[in-house]
This record gives C-alpha cells, structure tokens and sequence, in this order.
C-alpha cells in the first residue's frame, strides 16, 4: 500500500499507551488511541496494538473491554503489549497469572526466534519491563523471546497475524523497541 | 514526525478562537509554563497575565531570576507572594497525595483571586502529556497527583486551557526553542510543580525547605560545573532529596546526629521511563563533601540513589 499505514492503540489504561501512539506516528504509521470498548465494526485500522495496562490478567480481564472480539474478529495484524499479550494467549488455550519474580526496569532479552518481530536485530538486547504478571504456557504461539526471569517475552501465533510482547518496546530506554514497531508495521504493509 | 512549525501555527489559531478577552496563566519559569506562555502571548498579546507564585517551595533564587527572564520575553508578570499560606496548609501534612492535593488546590484559589481582579474568564496552564497520564483516570492508575491535573479542586471558577497536553517534554523544548525561547529556558531541567515540598520526605515545614534548597543548589552547582569541565554529559534531571531519617555522624572528635540527603540524577527522553545517572564518582564526592560541610548541622550523610523509573518514579513523591 501506498499510503501511510493505519495502526491504532487499544488503551488498556498504561502508563505507556501514548508512548506506543508516539512511536507509531514517529516511524509514518497514521495513528490514534482508541478506548478498549470501542467495536470491532467501527475499527477502520490495518493493524491493532493492544496497550499494557494495571489491569491484572487473573481477575480483571472484563476491565480489557473488547479486546478478545478483537483477537477473533479484527481482520488484520494485532501486537499485544504486556497485558495485551497475557490475554492473547490465555484467549488462545495458554495461561498466565502473577509472576514468581516480577521483572521492573532493565532486563536483558534473549532472542530465541527472530520470525518478523525481531529480524535484523541482534540476539540479545535490553529492554525495558513493568510486570507483575507473567504468560505461563502458551499453546498455539511459538516463543520468540525470554530473559532470566520470564521465559515467555515475546510470542507469535501458529497461523494469524498475532504477535505479543511482554516488555515494552514503546519505552524510549528500551533498545531496538522503535525497529520492533517498525517490523510490526512491515508485517501489515506486506499483506 | 512530530512537526514544531505546524503545532505552533496551529495552537496559536486554535488558541485565537477560544480565548475571548483577557486569560492568566500560572507560571513557573520552566520550560512548559514558559513556552505555553509564548504562545498564548502570540495567541492573545497583551491581554494575557502571567502569575508566578512564590509558594516558598521554588529553589534557590529562583522567583527572581525567572521574573527578570520572562519580564525580557515581553511578558507581563505577577509576583505572588504566597509562602505563607503554602506553609500555613502544608503544616503538619506528611502524605504524599495529600501534599500534592492541598498544593494543587491553593494554587488555583491562587489564580482565582488574580483571574477575578483581571476580569479573566480563562485561565492557561503548561500541563503536559505526562502530568495527565500520571494523574491517572478511568482505567490508568494513578501514580501520582500532578498539582495541574489530578490536584485540582472540584469546583473552579474559570476555564482552563491546555496548549501541550498532548506534547511530552522533549517536543515542547523543540517548540520552545522555534518560538525563540533562549537555551537556558528550553533546555532547562525539568522541576515539579509542587516545588521543594515534594522533595521533602515528610512534613515541608519552611526549616527543611531550607536544607533542601541548598542541597538542591549544591548538587545543580557541581554537576553543571563537571559538564563544563567536560567530566560528565549534563543528566535529564539531577536534584537532591531530603530523606525523613537521622543518622550518626561524627564532627571534629564530637557526635553529629543528623538527616540523610539523597542525591538523585537520571537519563530520560520524557520522563516516562528513566535510568539513574552514571555520575562519576569524583562529582559524587564533591558533592558529599559540599553538602556535609555547608549544612553541617542538619545533614550528616548523603547517598546517591541507583534506582531506574520503572520500578522507581524520578521524584520521590
């Protein structure tokens, strides 16, 4: 396509929402954050991020709005942040709940699988975190990434368009996090 | 990209339109207050009044040295003296929220009572993206009250207008180095509205407001003279905390008891996410040294803090 990029921000109440809308508007995407109820009909995006939140993921899912009509009925790419990807996988058959060590600031990411999220960029880097929960098992996403204390840093689904992270690559301390946005949006404009 | 000459040219009209007659804005002298100011100025001219209220919670010369500074921007300014009544509510008030609330409340009772002697129906403040987020609101926790945002009172008796809601610090210096701010203004450290009282632990009784002020003034000092002798790049933000504990010292053979300083430094890009800064350790001890010796009878132990934001906030409060 040749015209910019659509990619809005499902604001699940971060810290961080605006800075992912930052990053996108940085790198050309046409941007904007919408509330997590809004409906799947009225999304006229190409691709969806699904922001961090305090919501937990164990007890306070309905607080996360739409955001499964999303992950089964929004028709093109979807990154889910932190929260956002806890609840990718838990919708998807995996698990998660609150983390043995909750990882807060810098931690040091190891690339397992570069697929689309990660190409071209080195195998291991720091990044930013502020989690308290965790993904613990996952079934129909590949692992993409880990670090010492959480084995499940990034994810990508068997066969949709679905990617998650659980660092936060819309942190300006986090490295490589606007390429991550970058080959997110890359992977939209291919289809 | 974000595109300073287009925001500007579209404030300025947006702010045209909605301002009718006279507005005041509060006014710090810092880069938000200052460059929202400028604006509003190119928006309204003369028919803006800048307020700068001396809170008693402000650094070092601080009221002075800004009133000369904006008066040479063309503003028009109003010194308020208020410490006062800042320290008169602020007695005996230890919790952090409550602090940031009862500040943000007389600020705007404050701006009312100038607003009502200008016949100003509007009035401007330099709030920022991050003030906003952090202020918290429907589903977003709050972190903490911004005096500008989560700390204002219910019932306000004007309209408040907001230029750079949407910016982040490191926009609004790009704005406000186009619209011809000096260096000094838009490259200015960040410093909370609430002043010194959020860098007191505890109660902000106008006796640690003084300690503070110093240590505060010796650590900017020091640090602002290793960046010139080329020994370290100048931080984000770099300040001194005064922590609510006492510990044993010793001074010339006699027991010293007295309070901890902590010294804080950070890297940011918009204070969203920040790592502490790698001051050399050279800098650290001069400014131990300097903080013991000039406040010797208050402070008899400085620490330097290695926490980043998360899981830390820049500011202690």
């Amino acid at each position: 396509m040749s015209r910019p990029v659509k990619v809005y921000v499902v604001d699940n109440g971060g810290q961080w929402t605006h800075r992912i809308w930052r990053v996108l508007r940085e790198i050309g995407c046409e941007t904007k954050i919408i509330p997590n109820t809004t409906p799947v009909g009225e999304i006229d995006a190409d691709a969806l991020v699904l922001s961090g939140g305090a919501p937990r993921i164990a007890w306070e899912s309905p607080k996360l709005g739409c955001c499964t009509d999303y992950l089964d009925h929004f028709h093109g790419p979807i990154l889910g942040v932190c929260v956002g990807l806890q609840l990718m996988t838990v919708h998807f058959g995996g698990q998660a709940g609150p983390s043995e060590v909750p990882e807060y600031g810098l931690s040091k990411l190891k690339v397992i699988d570069e697929d689309d999220l990660f190409k071209g960029l080195p195998k291991e880097f720091l990044v930013w975190e502020s989690h308290n929960d965790e993904v613990k098992a996952t079934a129909n996403f590949t692992v993409l990434a880990m670090s010492e204390n959480c084995r499940i840093q990034a994810v990508k689904h068997f066969e949709k368009p679905l990617y998650g992270v659980q660092f936060h690559p819309e942190v300006n301390n986090t490295e490589h996090g606007e390429e991550i946005y970058r080959n997110f949006v890359n992977v939209t404009r291919s289809r | 990209m974000f595109d300073a000459e287009k925001f500007i040219e579209e404030a300025v009209e947006e702010l045209k339109r909605r301002i009718k007659g006279k507005a005041v804005i509060g006014i710090s002298g810092g880069v938000d207050s200052t460059t929202a100011a400028i604006l509003v100025h190119r928006a309204i001219g003369e028919n803006l009044r800048c307020v700068l209220v001396d809170t008693g919670y402000m650094r070092k010369n601080e009221i002075e040295n800004n009133e000369k500074m904006l008066t040479k921007l063309g503003l028009s300014v109003l010194v308020i003296d208020a410490k006062e009544r800042f320290y008169k509510k602020l007695k005996g008030v230890v919790d952090p929220e409550q602090k940031r609330k009862i500040i943000g409340e007389l600020f705007i009772r404050v701006f009312e009572e100038v607003a009502a002697k200008e016949k100003a129906k509007f009035f401007v403040q330099g709030t920022i993206a991050p003030d906003w987020i952090e202020s918290g609101g429907g589903l977003r926790d709050r972190i903490k009250s911004h005096h500008n945002v989560g700390g204002l009172p219910e019932k306000i008796e004007f309209e408040i207008v907001e230029p750079l809601r949407d910016l982040y610090k490191d926009e609004v210096r790009v704005v406000g180095c186009k619209l011809g701010l000096p260096p000094e203004v838009y490259e200015r450290q960040p410093f909370p509205g609430p002043g010194l009282a959020v860098r007191i632990i505890g109660e902000a009784s106008p006796e640690s407001v003084k300690i503070v002020r110093e240590a505060c003034a010796i650590v900017e000092e020091e640090i602002e003279r290793a960046v010139k002798d080329g020994e370290m790049s100048r931080p984000w933000q770099y300040f001194a905390v005064l922590l609510p504990c006492k510990t044993v010292g010793v001074h010339g053979d006699v027991r010293a008891y007295g309070a901890v300083v902590a010294v804080r430094a950070v890297e940011s890009l918009d204070g969203m996410s920040a790592a502490y800064s790698k001051i050399p350790y050279d800098v650290l001890e001069r400014i131990s040294v300097r903080i013991t010796n000039a406040l010797k009878d208050e402070v008899s132990r400085v620490v330097f803090d290695v926490t980043n934001k998360p899981p830390g906030t820049i500011e202690y409060e």
